[in-house]
């Protein structure tokens, strides 16, 4: 077991996780390879991790490379080798043999993938490889995202795990939740799910109308449906396929993407990556934005809607109202007030119910709360409970709703309300 | 004298890393999450509050709006018809809120005043920002048409050390490194997350671009929305307090001594009245001598903290020898021998400063205070220096032309 982490492979350099994890450990004064298929791959994720630091100083503790020439080099040196190469289990798997050939033996090898089975990764691997593997999912981007989901396998053994649970949130300073083996571990499995039953919507009621509904006010720093185009339509389709594959779906919960969804991607409308092409939204050379019509998967010119409720909750959340804007919501008897209360009330529901199936049972809902914080900017389930009323408001609203009661919520105590840690979730936009 | 003792009760920070512009928040929220956080920290009866003071540099100027006194009364509806006042000297706006406060007080007018300083600065673009902040100092002849102006003034009081005493960039370096690694270990400072280290802030670059002189950008305080509530009461109203509470009144900070004093505005001015003292700026060490001597203690040995002024690394500097932790013209000795560091003899800015925890302008003065409370309490957390009694802040208005210097401490010490 090694005590000290000097210095860390980062594979697939490139990418925007990849170059931003590899470039804060660099703040560390660590040394840093940052290996991708070319070197001049390895050198953009470079520039990418000096502009994240703004500092040109950190480039000095990185090596870069390309895996042909240097992996080998540098498992020889390694005491951490994380792996952020592209969502493909074979590419995993083949990069993984390498690596058990040269590493060091007391090597740690992680992996940041979110959308991939755990277990499947080191299937095939060496008794030590199995030993030292385990999942380290930090969020994008890593230098604000602070959050980091930490999951062993049935081999990882438990010193390597808590050595790198230390590590990461005492050296690296992040939020470490340790999360049990499970498909989309907590943050994404309780986010996609809100994801999905908004595109769900979307293709009622319209792009627009939907993410200026669950609009930063209720909680969120971005809207949902622009968040997706952030993530990648792609991605976010392979993270809700593994999600309905690997977890129990009903009517409720459901992890079925529109038809429309496949359309977009097939149509090579991904998102922020293909701005010439759009995703939910696209920006005309103009600087025009358009909206995605689900129904005919072409863009249509902004409707700007305004419901009174929402003007409102955002013009209290304005003044730091933060309470009297979810009145505002709650007491509203339109059928749009009724669709965010729905969103609100799944993700509480959702979020309670996942308690020991994706978290500890002891930990109640704290690493929940923090994942959705830290990994997301979204107010945490705990505060949104607090927001709609207090748990006896809650529980009344998801019975009149027909939700199924999580237990873990009617266990739970009354969340504190605190506006130190409230006030920032909701933005009056 | 015990008798005309102002207590400090505690008080809320708002987190200074938040942009409250970019949340579409109007400058009353931030009071407003201030003063609630503050009764949830401090546990006071609102009915109990006899007056609010604010304290603000410049909001008409980034907000276009002012009279912020009445924001208070919307506070809460026993509010109404409480009085209430805004002051206003540039960076050290909520410390002369505190001065008044205190003056208010001793003369039995008000035994408990909240006071709030406050600044919302992100609303506008650094540059016009820049300006804005201009104001503090003599606009027409010292930034009209300039930009950045008051990088450029604090790069001319290097200059000026450099001119008298030779004056290394590289401790300026080092005084950056330390704010940051402090504020570090605070929860609320702006730069909490950044990277930062001595060779990044020793070495000039396309990220730390030099602006004036000695002044790079690692040099500089931040643009920060935050504000800073606080409780500030009579020894009676503090007796009853406590005793309601079961706190032991002993612990309790109070201010012990205070000085101020105020140089003519113009930078120029200052440097050319000081050519023959010792001391750059001897109207900045007036305010700490004054607060010395109305503390009775003899130097800045007799503390355990200073919450300095450090809007640029060049104003720290000053302040090392100006306190009194170097003959004039000898502060590097003090960064040099690791005194001002978290572990060193007498450590300053546990908080992170202006250069790490942040500055928003008219909040500065009572977050000073309230870090010297915690400091005093124990309850600074991660940057706690154990075993602290007295703490020295001091206030720095446009270029040391306002300066506040306080000592808080807990009762009973030697004197």
């Amino acid at each position: 077991m090694i005590d000290a982490i000097k210095s860390v492979i980062v594979l697939g350099a490139s990418g925007a996780v990849g170059s931003l994890l590899g470039g804060l450990l660099a703040q560390q004064g660590l040394k840093i390879y940052f290996l991708s298929r070319t070197y001049e791959k390895a050198m953009s994720g470079l520039k990418r991790a000096v502009a994240q630091g703004r500092s040109e100083v950190i480039s000095r503790n990185i090596v870069c490379g390309d895996y042909e020439h240097h992996l080998e080099i540098a498992l020889n040196e390694a005491d951490w080798i994380v792996e952020c190469v592209t969502e493909n289990l074979e590419i995993k798997q083949k990069i993984y043999e390498k690596i058990d050939l040269h590493k060091k033996p007391d090597a740690i090898v992680s992996s940041t993938t979110s959308s991939l089975p755990l277990s499947k990764l080191p299937e095939v691997r060496s008794e030590n490889f199995k030993k030292h593997f385990l999942s380290t999912h930090f969020y994008n981007p890593p230098g604000k995202m602070l959050a980091c989901e930490i999951t062993s396998t049935q081999d990882t053994d438990p010193e390597v795990y808590n050595f790198m649970k230390s590590f990461i949130e005492h050296k690296l300073r992040r939020v470490v939740i340790p999360t049990k083996n499970v498909a989309g571990f907590a943050g994404n499995r309780i986010a996609f799910l809100l994801f999905n039953q908004i595109t769900v919507l979307a293709e009622k009621y319209g792009v627009e109308i939907l993410d200026y509904l669950i609009g930063p006010y209720t909680g969120r720093i971005m809207p949902p449906l622009a968040t997706l185009d952030l993530v990648g339509l792609d991605i976010h389709k392979a993270i809700i396929e593994n999600l309905h594959e690997h977890t129990h779906n009903d009517a409720q919960y459901s992890f079925v993407s529109p038809d429309y969804i496949n359309t977009m991607i097939q149509n090579g409308c991904l998102g922020n990556k293909t701005t010439d092409k759009g995703g939910f939204y696209k920006k005309l050379a103009g600087g025009k934005l358009m909206f995605l019509d689900p129904a005919t998967c072409d863009y249509v010119p902004a409707i700007e809607p305004h419901f009174a409720f929402v003007e409102k909750a955002k013009h209290k959340i304005h003044l730091g109202l933060y309470k009297e804007a979810f009145d505002a919501i709650k007491t509203d008897l339109c059928r749009e007030a009724e669709i965010v209360m729905d969103i609100l009330c799944t993700y509480i529901s959702y979020s309670y119910s996942l308690i020991g199936e994706v978290t500890e049972k002891k930990c109640g809902i704290d690493g929940i709360d923090k994942v959705m914080s830290y990994g997301f900017n979204w107010a945490p389930p705990s505060l949104m409970v607090n927001m709609l009323g207090g748990k006896q408001c809650v529980l009344e609203l998801l019975k009149e709703k027909k939700y199924d009661i999580p237990e873990p919520l009617i266990n739970s105590l009354e969340p504190e309300f605190h506006i130190s840690s409230a006030g920032k979730y909701f933005l009056a936009r | 004298m015990d008798d005309n003792r102002v207590y400090i009760l505690g008080g809320y920070q708002t987190d200074f890393a938040r942009n409250w512009h970019k949340e579409n928040k109007h400058i009353s929220a931030l009071m407003r999450e201030a003063y609630y956080g503050s009764i949830e920290a401090v546990n006071i009866d609102p009915s109990d509050i006899k007056a609010a003071f604010v304290g603000n540099f410049a909001s008409e100027l980034y907000c276009m709006q002012g009279h912020l006194g009445a924001f208070f009364v919307d506070l809460d509806s026993c509010f109404t018809g409480l009085p209430t006042c805004r002051f206003e000297a540039a960076c050290a706006s909520s410390a002369v809120a505190i001065l008044s406060a205190m003056a208010h007080i001793n003369a039995g007018i008000y035994d408990l005043i909240c006071l709030i300083g406050v600044e919302q600065m992100k609303t506008v673009d650094s540059a016009k920002g820049g300006s804005f902040l201009g104001a503090a100092a003599w606009y027409e002849n010292e930034a009209d048409g300039i930009e950045f102006p008051f990088p450029k003034l604090f790069g001319k009081l290097g200059d000026e050390y450099d001119k008298r005493y030779g004056l290394d960039d590289a401790y300026l370096a080092k005084i950056a490194d330390i704010n940051y690694t402090n504020a570090r270990n605070n929860p609320n400072a702006q730069t909490r997350n950044w990277f930062m280290n001595y060779e990044h802030a020793n070495t000039v670059g396309k990220y730390n671009a030099p602006i004036y002189g000695k002044i790079k950008v690692t040099d500089c305080s931040q643009i920060t929305d935050g504000a800073v509530c606080l409780y500030l009461a009579s020894k009676d109203f503090t007796e009853k307090y406590a005793r309601q509470r079961h706190f032991d009144l002993n612990n309790i900070p109070y201010i012990l001594g205070w000085g101020h004093t105020t140089a003519p505005i113009e930078f120029a001015k200052k440097i050319a009245d000081s050519a023959k003292n010792e001391y750059v700026l001897p109207v900045t060490r007036q305010a700490i001598l004054d607060a010395y001597k109305r503390s009775n203690i003899k130097d800045c040995w007799d503390l355990d903290v200073i919450e300095t002024h450090d809007c640029f690394t060049t104003s720290e500097y000053m302040a090392i020898d100006h306190f009194g932790l170097t003959k004039p013209g000898e502060s590097w000795k003090a960064i040099d021998e690791g005194v001002i560091q978290m572990e060193g003899k007498l450590p300053i800015n546990p908080s992170g400063g202006l250069i790490g925890c942040g500055h928003p302008v008219g909040a500065t003065g009572a977050r000073q205070i309230l870090d010297a409370y915690k400091q005093i309490t124990g309850t600074a957390g991660d940057y706690q220096v154990n075993g602290t009694k007295r703490v020295a802040t001091l206030n720095i208005g446009g270029t040391a032309t306002t300066n506040v210097c306080f000592i808080v401490e807990k009762c009973p010490l030697h004197h």
